[in-house]
C-alpha cells in the first residue's frame, strides 16, 4: 500500500471517528491477593490502561493505611507486611475524573495464603 | 494447612460478630433486593433466613458494603443477584461462584437499555456512560423468570425439598399472573402517559404499554420551586395527567402537583421493603391509586 493510500485511509478514519468522540467508559479496579501482597489493576471499561491514578489502601476500620501512585501499566502492589490486613482491606483507585474501589476481606486473605 | 484454616476460621467469627447470630442449622441466602427476598422467602417459606443487607435509607443500586457485610454474604448459602446491573457493588467483591445466582440470565434479551450520560472531566475529552434499567421485577412476567431462577438455584442446592419449593413456585407464579392480570386490565385500555419523580419504572412501563417522563427527585420529599418548574415543564410537554411518586410525599407536595391539575399516585419500586404490605399488596395498592387517579376521583 502506498503512502498516499495510507494518508487517505488515515484521514478518513480520523474524520469518521471525530463524530463519536464520546466514547462509553467506567473505570474498573480488581484486586488479586496472595500472602506476599494485592495486586491492583485498573482499567477503563474500554479497554484502555488507566496510566495515571491513586491507590488509596483503607483497613477494616475505614483508616487510611497506605496512598501509592498506579504504575503506567494501570498496576500497583501493595505488600501486605506495609497495611494492617487483619479486618481486611477495601482499595480505592482514583484517576481524578473516575473512581472505584474493590474490598479484600480477611477470608479473601485467609483462603489465598498457603495457597 | 493447619494455619490456612485457623485463619479462614478466626477472620470468619470475627466479621461475623458484627452481624446477627445465625440459627446453625438454618441455611442463610442473602438478596441484593426485596424482591427477591420477597420470592425467596415465599419458596423457601421457614427452611432458611432470606438476607438483605442494605441498610436503611440506602439506595440499594449504589450501596456500599462494608468488609463485614461482604464477610457475610461470602459466607451466605446462597446469593441472590439481580442482574442487568442493579447493585453495582456485586462487580467490586469475590463472590464464590458456586452460590451466586443471576435471577436474571434467561432474560438478559429483555433487559432494557437506558439513555446515556454524558459528560466530560479532566483531559480526557466527553464521553458517556449507558446503562441498563434494572427493576425487572415490576413487569410481573420478568418477575416469575427471576423467581423461577431462585427456585432452580434452592432446589439445585438442596436447601429445602424440591416438592415443596414446586409448590410454593406455582402458588408465587399464580399470584404474579394474577397481578400482571389486575395490572393489564386497569391499565391497558387506553393510552396514558405518566410523570414519575424517578427513573424506576421503565419494565412497568413497557409491559402496560405506558409513556413515562422521569424526573429525578428524591424519594419522599417535596420539590424545590426549581423542580416545580421542571415538572410544569414536563406535564405541559408530554400532556400527562398522572404523577407516579416512588415513595409518599409531604401533603404539600401532593397539594403541588394537584396544582399542576396533575393526579399522585405512589408506587414503591420494591427494591427495599415496602413501608406498608408486602410486594404483592405494595403493587396492588399502586393499582388502586392508579385507577383513581385516571378516572379523576
Amino acid at each position: 500500500m502506498d503512502r498516499q493510500v495510507i494518508r487517505v485511509l488515515a484521514l478518513a478514519s480520523l474524520v469518521t471517528t471525530a463524530p463519536f468522540g464520546a466514547a462509553a467508559h467506567q473505570l474498573i479496579v480488581f484486586a488479586s491477593v496472595d500472602c506476599e501482597g494485592v495486586t491492583v489493576e485498573a482499567k477503563f471499561s474500554n479497554g484502555r490502561v488507566v496510566q495515571k491514578g491513586e491507590v488509596r489502601v483503607f483497613d477494616g476500620n475505614n483508616a487510611l493505611q497506605s496512598t501509592l501512585e498506579l504504575q503506567s501499566d494501570g498496576t500497583a502492589n501493595v505488600p501486605l507486611d506495609t497495611v494492617d490486613h487483619s479486618g481486611g482491606l477495601v482499595i480505592e483507585v482514583d484517576t481524578g475524573g473516575h473512581d472505584n474501589y474493590w474490598i479484600v476481606t480477611p477470608e479473601d486473605i485467609a483462603r489465598k495464603c498457603g495457597s | 494447612m493447619f494455619r490456612r484454616a485457623f485463619l479462614i476460621g478466626v477472620t470468619s467469627v470475627a466479621m461475623l460478630a458484627t452481624w446477627p447470630t445465625w440459627a446453625q442449622d438454618r441455611p442463610r441466602v442473602v438478596a441484593v433486593n426485596y424482591a427477591l427476598q420477597y420470592f425467596a422467602e415465599r419458596l423457601l417459606g421457614d427452611a432458611a433466613d432470606v438476607v438483605f443487607p442494605v441498610p436503611d435509607g440506602v439506595d440499594p443500586s449504589f450501596w456500599r458494603p462494608t468488609i463485614a457485610d461482604i464477610s457475610m454474604i461470602q459466607s451466605a448459602d446462597l446469593i441472590l443477584l439481580n442482574g442487568a446491573g442493579f447493585a453495582t457493588w456485586v462487580d467490586r467483591v469475590s463472590l464464590p461462584r458456586s452460590k451466586v445466582v443471576n435471577t436474571s440470565a434467561s432474560i438478559e434479551d429483555k433487559y432494557i437499555v437506558t439513555e446515556s450520560i454524558t459528560h466530560s472531566h479532566g483531559d480526557g475529552g466527553e464521553h458517556s456512560h449507558d446503562g441498563l434499567a434494572s427493576y425487572l421485577w415490576l413487569d410481573p412476567l420478568l418477575a416469575i423468570a427471576q423467581a423461577e431462577a431462585i427456585s432452580s438455584s434452592i432446589k439445585r442446592r438442596g436447601l429445602a425439598p424440591a416438592v415443596e419449593i414446586d409448590e410454593r413456585f406455582q402458588a408465587l407464579k399464580a399470584d404474579l399472573e394474577a397481578l400482571d392480570n389486575r395490572a393489564r386490565e386497569s391499565l391497558s385500555d387506553k393510552p396514558v402517559s405518566v410523570i414519575v419523580t424517578h427513573p424506576r419504572y421503565q419494565y412497568f412501563a413497557r409491559r402496560y404499554g405506558i409513556t413515562v417522563k422521569s424526573l429525578e427527585w428524591e424519594a419522599g420529599t417535596a420539590p424545590t420551586p426549581e423542580e416545580g418548574k421542571e415538572l410544569v415543564a414536563l406535564s405541559e410537554a408530554s400532556g400527562a395527567k398522572i404523577l407516579v411518586w416512588e415513595a409518599a410525599p409531604p401533603q404539600a407536595a401532593l397539594d403541588l402537583a394537584e396544582s399542576f391539575r396533575l393526579k399522585s399516585a405512589v408506587f414503591p419500586p420494591l427494591a427495599r421493603r415496602p413501608e406498608s404490605g408486602d410486594f404483592l399488596e405494595s403493587y396492588n395498592a399502586f393499582l388502586d391509586d392508579f385507577v383513581a387517579a385516571q378516572s379523576g376521583n
